[in-house]
């Protein structure tokens, strides 16, 4: 395909979108809906990820979508719809965070590759774990460390290592989606790495 | 460079943001810099062990269960009316021309428009809905002049075949008196309405202040939808001191209703009278760490027309630091 063609091809798959908002801001709920379906399984892969529950995934796709209805006629064109849905992802997502942190649940917990919950401290002295030897031992041990070392991150730095590390977002982008600047995203990933290098130091 | 620096520089590297010049500088370094190479060692490192933690797809099923559960949710909202999609869309047309004196009066002419109308038919269905239990005049009654004032609507017109005799069908207003506590609920009822559709501001003023203090003194303010009122006052009530009045009504829920914190959110975002944006932002100090309030802190520190207001909106910003 030539340049033309190729440019008119990415206009129009712009352009739809354009027009799902607009009639979202006047009601179709048929857009709404349809603007959902691009964005879900993003917004869910994000949560899922970031708390380590499903049940707390699924909360944060429901508020975040119920909160993008309710506020899409604020929505103005000055940023892409992209960066406008994921704010409000990112937003409840620090507030769980936060919570979380507050509650102090889970120092002890921690969910594992296929969303059981283990107990951080069982795992390290219970028997079962000796009979399961091996490249998979390995693999979750390493999966807890990290998950462990991640939650005690504050929840901005959790954040931005998330979105920079884990979702590959620029800097930019990323202060863009927590409301401030490059440069305070780029500090708190630098704080972020410190501490999970002093975390993990040691295990090579 | 020195090694704090180029530390910064190993990450910004590690995932690909460092611009090309700084890269080469940066490589230069960690030849000379034991210290620094391992640091970037390390920090690979940690990016291998993050690895151990990937991130994985949504089960099909998981996220057919969620979409299920918000279209379930959203079916349960109830539908916008035309006036606030109205409103909205004038809002955001004419967002871009801010500067343009014209274009402000225009769109201060439709939301009020848009408000009022609102307004008045939220008045009308209440009016219908309080006339219609008064039994409709029979068709055989003798004509009576009329008492214009006192009529709400006209339900029929029907001309009676071949004659010049019309049956009219007309829901009348009838003005009633009545005295009770504060308590009773018939009395809050009626404070209600008059806070939202009485065309005299004094009485919208007066019933709009019982009802706040009532809030203010805990009286048992949510069951009877007086909440709501004092929101809606809050939000559509042409007249400052009626706002005023709302607002310090529902100081007290802040912090424990979301929809109260949003009202006063909006208000302190679109009111027109800086004293009640001002009000709005002393009322958030017990929520001024959640992360909806400070980006609108953070917006009015920057945007607000008032120097006095974005003076206090930043000191409320710093009065209380992120919760790390």
């Amino acid at each position: 395909m030539d340049g033309p063609d190729r440019a008119q091809e990415r206009l129009q798959a712009r352009a739809p979108e354009m027009e799902l908002i607009r009639e979202a801001q006047a009601g179709s709920r048929a857009a709404f809906d349809a603007l959902v379906r691009q964005y879900e399984q993003q917004v869910l892969r994000l949560a899922l990820h970031l708390t380590g529950s499903e049940h707390d995934a699924e909360d944060i796709y429901q508020e975040a979508f119920l909160k993008a209805f309710r506020y899409i006629g604020n929505f103005r064109f000055e940023c892409s719809f992209y960066t406008w849905i994921y704010r409000i992802v990112t937003n409840l997502c620090l507030d769980q965070l936060r919570r979380r942190k507050t509650r102090r649940e889970d120092q002890a917990v921690v969910v594992d590759q296929s969303g059981d919950e283990i107990d951080m401290m069982a795992s390290i002295s219970d028997n079962r774990s000796f009979s399961n030897p091996g490249k998979e031992l390995d693999r979750k041990v390493l999966g807890e460390r990290i998950q462990t070392a991640l939650s005690k991150l504050t929840p901005r730095e959790r954040m931005v290592f998330e979105l920079k590390h884990y979702q590959g977002l620029r800097l930019r982008t990323i202060g863009e989606m927590l409301n401030t600047t490059e440069e305070t995203a780029k500090n708190t990933l630098f704080r972020a790495t410190k501490k999970l290098r002093t975390q993990l130091a040691g295990l090579r | 460079m020195n090694c704090e620096l180029a530390h910064e520089r190993i990450v910004l590297a590690a995932y690909g943001e460092l611009p090309d010049e700084q890269m080469h500088e940066l490589e230069r370094h960690l030849a000379a810099c034991p210290e620094c190479s391992q640091e970037r060692q390390q920090l690979l490192a940690v990016k291998t062990l993050a690895a151990a933690y990937p991130v994985v797809e949504p089960d099909p099923n998981f996220l057919t269960r969620s979409r299920i559960r918000l279209e379930e949710a959203l079916d349960a909202l109830p539908p916008k009316r035309w006036y606030e999609r109205f409103s909205q869309r004038v809002v955001n047309n004419f967002a871009s021309l801010q500067t343009a004196p014209v274009a402000a009066l225009l769109l201060l002419i439709v939301g009020a428009g848009a408000g009022t109308l609102g307004g008045y038919e939220f008045a009308q269905a209440r009016a219908a809905h309080v006339a219609a239990r008064v039994p409709a005049a029979t068709a055989k009654a003798e004509p009576q002049p009329v008492p214009i004032a006192e009529v709400a609507s006209i339900s029929s017109v029907v001309r009676q075949p071949n004659s010049e005799i019309v049956d009219v069908t007309y829901n009348q207003v009838v003005p009633q008196h009545i005295q009770g506590s504060l308590d009773d609920p018939g009395i809050r009822q009626l404070l209600m309405l008059a806070s939202e559709n009485s065309a005299s501001q004094g009485v919208r003023d007066d019933s709009v202040g019982l009802l706040a203090a009532e809030c203010r003194a805990g009286h048992a303010c949510q069951g009877e939808g007086i909440r709501d009122a004092l929101m809606v006052a809050l939000r559509y009530d042409k007249s400052e001191t009626v706002r005023e009045k709302a607002l310090k009504g529902l100081e007290p829920y802040v912090a424990e209703d979301m929809r109260v914190r949003d009202a006063v959110l909006e208000a302190l975002l679109n009111d027109s009278d800086p004293r009640i944006r001002t009000a709005a932002i002393s009322e958030l100090e017990p929520v001024e760490a959640d992360t909806s309030v400070r980006q609108v802190l953070f917006t009015v520190a920057n945007s607000d027309h008032n120097p006095q207001i974005r003076t206090v909106s930043r000191e409320a910003l710093s009065r209380a630091p992120e919760i790390q």
